[in-house]
């Protein structure tokens, strides 16, 4: 009988099995340490939960500075403000949140019509202007940023442009602004300018400035905005000041060919955002919580923000913004307060009836 | 006939038992399916408080319209590109004569590594000018090719090259034979990997947030600033495409026989004057998907006007904390897998097939949808499971089951039920068998799935930054966190481990079919 | 004894009869084999033997012991029956020495040793089944098979995959090792000198119902019916008048046996006619007349190697082609002249009793 044989090659098999097994048991490792790494909902006594929309990094200076001060510990948990909103929303009286702190001050006034904020104390609210606070004291103004134009000098002359945010909507034009409408700091302009020109007014407003954006159906965020004005692919835009000098620091000053230019005084489209933050009715470390909202709005609090990369003012007075920020007494913003700005619901229907959204 | 004396009846005789043990396993395969779906329930609670009338507002206004318009439009597209382009790698790299042909295997898996919002950040800075569309359907096709690649490549691995060899006998030139016969043979696998395209294109929004192409799920986060819950019923839209696509999958006829294993190693064909430009198209290919974002990952460090380099420490707790939680995440998918693989491996009716592709539908949703889904679900009924990694990791395999699924059922597909049946009759109980014969044999389709789901899982960042414990950090969200800050050098440490701890497992996926020498079963 | 035995048994799928009410009765140590064409439920009958299917009717009985009594059976795992599928199905995974003993103890693995030196495999301990020839894997499973000392080993078509020349060859060394480990055997397949060559008792299975059971030689000589004789070996049908034991036919006056054969003319009842059947090798060609010979033109010859079957037609009637096995030094042309002498006795039935 003959016994032949075809030889194959060496056989591939046991490695393979071998890998999958290595692999398998690392797995199984990993699920054992990252059941032990996570730390569970309930955070330990004397642990501060924050939820922070703000800039993770100016949050994370001020947090580090907070726990110095008072030795509390934090945890932070940072996301979109809007995530964090539906989030608290759902989380509800369980949420393990003591403090939101937001960008806009829009997001806390949704909050507070559902009942979910605890009051500030009134010697934390005392120490910002009283405009910049919830009207109920329900939460803190914190920062302010301004609206502002941006626009390239290579593509349009600083006398071309327009001086108020009603001109933006100039056929003239057509063609040379870039809009960011799903942005939450572009509501307080458009309520702004509900509340100056009355809604109908507003409505054509921004179908003109829709015209002038172009047909492209673009909705940017505001980095690439502020990225696109630079590079002269548009060759204006709407933004919050702080933008502009932040993307303009991470760039380079020789890189960054764009040049903020303000409008007109109390104009409708001059406003002024406030970042703000608020004490959950359910946190579960109450005092923690009032201590981190007082530091906030202290000398020590506001000089973190202040020197911070947010180019963000501080609205406590007596604390002086970034020095390349120009002086908060040169700005005349429009008086609307972020009480009138309300939850921005209707700035939302309009830029839906615009079909801007 | 007669026997001498009445036959002794056997001591362990049993009900019929046919049905029995398949009744376990569907129970636990719909058990999982239901685990799947429960996302939806919230869409469907969120779509009721928001009450029709706000839905009927949102759902048919003219700019919905649209937003299906665009939606469908580049699911179309990019399924196309992405069938022609993984089908053609495929077949250079299992079919011809390639040099350098294990590399190139292990190269064209990579896309999946990449971060999508790398990726469009990359292509926007690249070319700002570029039509929305034009983008987004580039971003998109070089992202999710691997999804065709991969089960082309190792249904050509398999299938029997003696009807291409009948079919030049017969007269029938190169191209036509490939078009007639072998096309034919991986349609299945064709078809699979862009159901999976579609619906990553569906649910896909990081890269389309940049590119400023407006799908229904960009609304879904646009909406989602106004009023969370119509942003849950704008997902409605999203899951009835996804339904469509699934059924339209199961209506086209003909699924290809589970190979037998072919006799003779294919003899790969000779590319000769067409080496040279197939390894210009592959290396271009190789470039535009993962060299590009590399690349600006690259110079965004190189350009660093602020040196804000992330502390050791945290890049390395960051990595653990990424791998720990996609390994577990792929790990659970692929065991998960299993069940909802094998009900249809021996009956394929309809409530099988049915509950089977059900797992599907989850992948249409985006990763923030099912995340606060599981938000509501934890605490409501799980509290003690909130902001803990393990709900993290369900998340994880909620967002990525089809995945795994698509790979183990590959690998099921080639257990012949003939080996488990001699492995009964070899006196091993079902048990037994399923262990030492099924279990070694799905190897490859188990690791190919885990290999899947942990580079995707790697790159995760909504679902992430909503569920994961509090004050832990990913390296997705830890980019995520540089890229707020516009400090994009600093970001950029943590996207370039990203991608190495991704090729890894890249690798592994592309050894896998190197590895699969075609067993004689 | 029988090692097996099926009573009535029947098994359907969905609403198609697979088997209905088959009978079979397999000795102990001995080869049966079940000869059928593709779709007469010969896979069918072994996977029930094996216990992968369950009867709907009957009863099934292995070594004595009731397994399955169309309400209950005991699951595969515990019939101690050995099943080599076709084409072995060795596990891919695991070496020879693996699949060989795959179902022992760790106690009894040392038998994988002189199993495989039974087979003949002795040294490929450690090569894995892709590495192996189609016959030696076939060896291998059966190697496999018989590790756990089985009362029964079913195999099925185990040689449709071989070359031609590595079949006779592994029949052979198969048939030896199972009679040498008295092993009883039930073996499945459509090739009819398999078949004959290797068993100890056919089975014939036609449509799902045995229709004829018993030794080769008996079947292919005494077939029961004309269905059985037409599924072993060729055959030729005549038309004929019974004289007694004679019958009158286009070759002539034949003798004939079988139920078609009677006492006297009419005395059957029938009008004296029948059919008659006559094997090939019952013709014998003759290039010169003689006595009793009929003529015939030759219409074709097929060339066997070893013996050759001529086609024939009987000059002036209106006969069936005939079927004549030749020597293979005869070399006749198409449209030569023959004459046909008979040998032996026909088989006769009663013309309308065809089965």
């Amino acid at each position: 009988m003959q016994l032949f044989t075809r030889a194959r090659g060496p056989v591939r098999r046991g490695p393979l099995r071998r890998s999958l097994c290595a692999v398998l048991l690392a797995a199984g490792a990993c699920l054992a340490l990252a059941g032990c790494g996570g730390s569970s909902g309930s955070s330990g006594k004397g642990t501060l939960v924050i939820y922070s929309a703000q800039h993770p990094e100016t949050t994370a200076a001020i947090v580090a500075a907070f726990t110095k001060q008072t030795g509390i510990k934090v945890e932070l948990k940072n996301d979109d403000e809007d995530v964090l909103t539906a989030q608290l929303e759902q989380e509800g009286s369980r949420s393990p949140a003591d403090i939101f702190y937001t960008e806009n001050s829009n997001w806390l006034q949704q909050l507070d019509d559902k009942g979910m904020l605890a009051s500030v104390p009134s010697s934390t609210l005392a120490r910002v202007p009283s405009r910049d606070n919830a009207a109920n004291g329900k939460w803190l103004g914190v920062s302010g940023r301004y609206s502002v134009l941006i626009y390239n000098p290579g593509k349009i002359s600083a006398s071309q442009l327009p001086t108020t945010a009603e001109a933006l909507a100039d056929p003239k034009y057509k063609g040379k602004l870039e809009l960011a409408p799903a942005e939450t700091d572009f509501w307080p302009i458009i309520t702004s300018m509900i509340r100056a020109h009355g809604r109908q007014a507003a409505l054509t407003w921004l179908e003109g400035l829709k015209a002038n954006a172009g047909s492209d159906d673009h909705t940017p965020d505001n980095e690439t905005l502020v990225g696109d004005v630079s590079k002269g692919d548009a060759d204006m835009g709407l933004i919050n000041h702080y933008y502009y000098y932040r993307i303009r620091a991470e760039m380079g000053a020789a890189n960054f060919h764009a040049k903020l230019a303000w409008l007109a005084p109390r104009d409708p489209g001059f406003v002024e955002d406030i970042s703000g933050a608020a004490e959950l009715k359910s946190a579960p470390h109450p005092a923690a919580a009032q201590k981190f909202l007082a530091f906030l709005v202290s000398q020590a609090g506001q000089n973190v923000i202040a020197h911070s990369k947010s180019f963000e003012y501080p609205l406590v007075s007596g604390v002086a913004p970034n020095a390349e920020l120009p002086a908060t007494s040169t700005l005349k913003p429009n008086p609307i307060t972020p009480a009138q700005i309300g939850t921005g619901i209707d700035a939302r229907n309009l830029l839906r009836q615009a079909g801007l959204i | 006939m007669a026997t001498l004396s009445p036959p002794r009846t056997a001591a362990w005789m049993t009900r019929r038992r046919r049905p029995a043990r398949e009744i376990g396993l569907l129970v636990v395969a719909g058990i999982i399916a239901l685990a799947l779906l429960s996302p939806l329930a919230l869409v469907a609670l969120d779509a009721h408080s928001a009450g029709w009338g706000e839905i009927h507002r949102t759902l048919f206004r003219a700019r919905s319209v649209m937003l299906l318009r665009h939606t469908v439009v580049l699911a179309a597209i990019v399924a196309v590109a992405a069938a022609l382009l993984g089908t053609g790698t495929a077949w250079l790299t299992e079919r011809a004569a390639l040099p350098a042909r294990r590399l190139w295997t292990v190269l064209l898996v990579l896309p999946v590594a990449v971060p999508d919002f790398v990726v469009s950040y990359a292509w926007h800075s690249f070319a700002p000018r570029i039509p929305s569309l034009l983008g987004a359907s580039i971003v998109m096709t070089l992202g999710t090719y691997p999804l065709v690649y991969l089960p082309v490549a190792a249904a050509l691995r398999r299938a029997d090259p003696s009807m291409e060899e009948a079919a030049h006998s017969l007269g029938v030139g190169r191209w036509a034979t490939l078009r007639r016969v072998t096309l034919p043979l991986v349609r299945t696998a064709i078809i699979g990997g862009c159901v999976l395209v579609v619906l990553t294109v569906i649910s896909e929004f990081g890269a389309f947030e940049i590119l400023g192409y407006q799908t229904f799920t960009t609304e879904i986060f646009t909406e989602f600033q106004f009023d969370a819950r119509a942003a849950g019923s704008l997902a409605i839209p999203l899951v009835l495409l996804g339904l469509a696509v699934l059924l339209a999958e199961g209506l086209l006829p003909g699924r290809t026989v589970a190979g037998s294993a072919p006799r003779r190693a294919v003899r790969p064909v000779r590319l000769r004057r067409m080496t040279v430009p197939a390894m210009a198209g592959l290396g271009a290919l190789v470039v535009l998907a993962v060299g590009v974002p590399v690349g600006t990952i690259v110079y965004w460090m190189a350009a660093a006007q602020q040196t804000t380099l992330p502390a050791a420490a945290t890049l390395t707790s960051a990595t653990l904390t990424t791998l720990s939680y996609s390994a577990a995440g792929a790990a659970a998918a692929v065991v998960l897998a299993l069940p909802v693989a094998l009900i249809s491996l021996r009956r394929s009716t309809v409530p099988r097939t049915v509950l089977e592709r059900s797992t599907y539908l989850t992948k249409a949703l985006p990763g923030v949808v099912i995340a606060l889904s599981l938000v509501f679900f934890a605490t409501r009924y799980a509290f003690g499971l909130y902001e803990t990694s393990t709900l993290l990791v369900v998340a994880y395999v909620i967002l990525n089951f089809p995945l795994a699924l698509v790979c183990v059922k590959a690998s099921v597909a080639h257990v012949p039920p003939r080996l488990t049946d001699v492995g009964r009759s070899l006196g091993r109980g079902p048990v037994a068998v399923f262990v030492r014969v099924t279990l070694p044999l799905l190897a490859p389709g188990l690791l190919a799935g885990f290999c899947l789901v942990f580079l995707t899982a790697v790159t995760e960042l909504t679902a992430t930054l909503v569920l994961a414990p509090i004050g832990v950090q990913t390296l997705a969200t830890q980019f995520w966190a540089f890229q707020q800050n516009i400090a994009y050098s600093a970001a950029a440490p943590y996207a370039l481990v990203m991608l190495a701890l991704a090729v890894i497992p890249g690798t592994l996926l592309g050894l896998w079919f190197d590895r699969e020498r075609s067993t004689r079963a | 004894m029988s090692a097996i035995e099926l009573h009535e048994a029947s098994k359907a799928f969905g609403s198609t009869p697979v088997l209905e009410r088959v009978d079979l009765d397999v000795p102990e140590r001995s080869i049966t084999a079940v000869l059928g064409a593709s779709g007469s439920g010969k896979t069918t009958l072994l996977r029930l033997i094996a216990g992968f299917e369950a009867l709907d009717g009957g009863t099934l009985t292995v070594g004595g012991r009731v397994v399955d009594d169309g309400a209950r059976s005991v699951p595969a795992q515990h019939r101690g029956v050995g099943y080599v599928p076709q084409e072995g199905a060795l596990f891919p995974h695991l070496t020879v020495r693996g699949n060989v003993g795959f179902g022992l103890s760790r106690g009894e693995r040392g038998r994988v040793s002189d199993l495989l030196d039974l087979v003949g495999l002795g040294e490929l301990a450690r090569r894995y089944p892709h590495q192996l020839s189609g016959g030696q894997q076939q060896r291998v499973a059966l190697a496999r098979a018989l590790a756990i000392g089985p009362a029964v080993v079913l195999l099925d078509e185990p040689f449709s995959a071989l070359d031609a020349s590595l079949r006779s060859e592994l029949r052979r060394d198969v048939a030896r090792i199972l009679s040498e480990t008295a092993t009883t055997t039930v073996l499945v397949t459509h090739d009819q000198g398999e078949a004959l060559a290797m068993a100890d008792q056919i089975a014939l299975l036609n449509d799902g119902t045995v229709i004829a059971a018993g030794a080769p030689r008996r079947l292919y000589q005494d077939p029961p019916g004309l269905a059985a004789a037409a599924s072993i070996g060729e055959f030729n049908l005549l038309a004929a008048q019974v004289d007694g034991a004679t019958a009158r036919t286009a070759l002539g006056e034949i003798s004939i046996v079988g139920p078609g054969a009677s006492a006297g003319p009419g005395d059957d009842g029938l009008g004296g006619s029948c059919q008659v059947m006559l094997r090939p090798e019952q013709l014998e060609l003759r290039l010169v007349a003689g006595s009793a010979d009929t003529a015939a033109e030759v219409l074709e010859v097929q060339y066997l190697g070893h013996d050759a079957l001529a086609r024939l037609r009987v000059r002036g009637d209106g006969t069936p082609v005939l079927l004549a096995r030749i020597p293979g030094e005869l070399s006749l042309e198409p449209g030569q002249s023959v004459w046909i002498a008979v040998t032996g006795a026909g088989r006769a039935w009663p013309a309308t009793a065809a089965s």
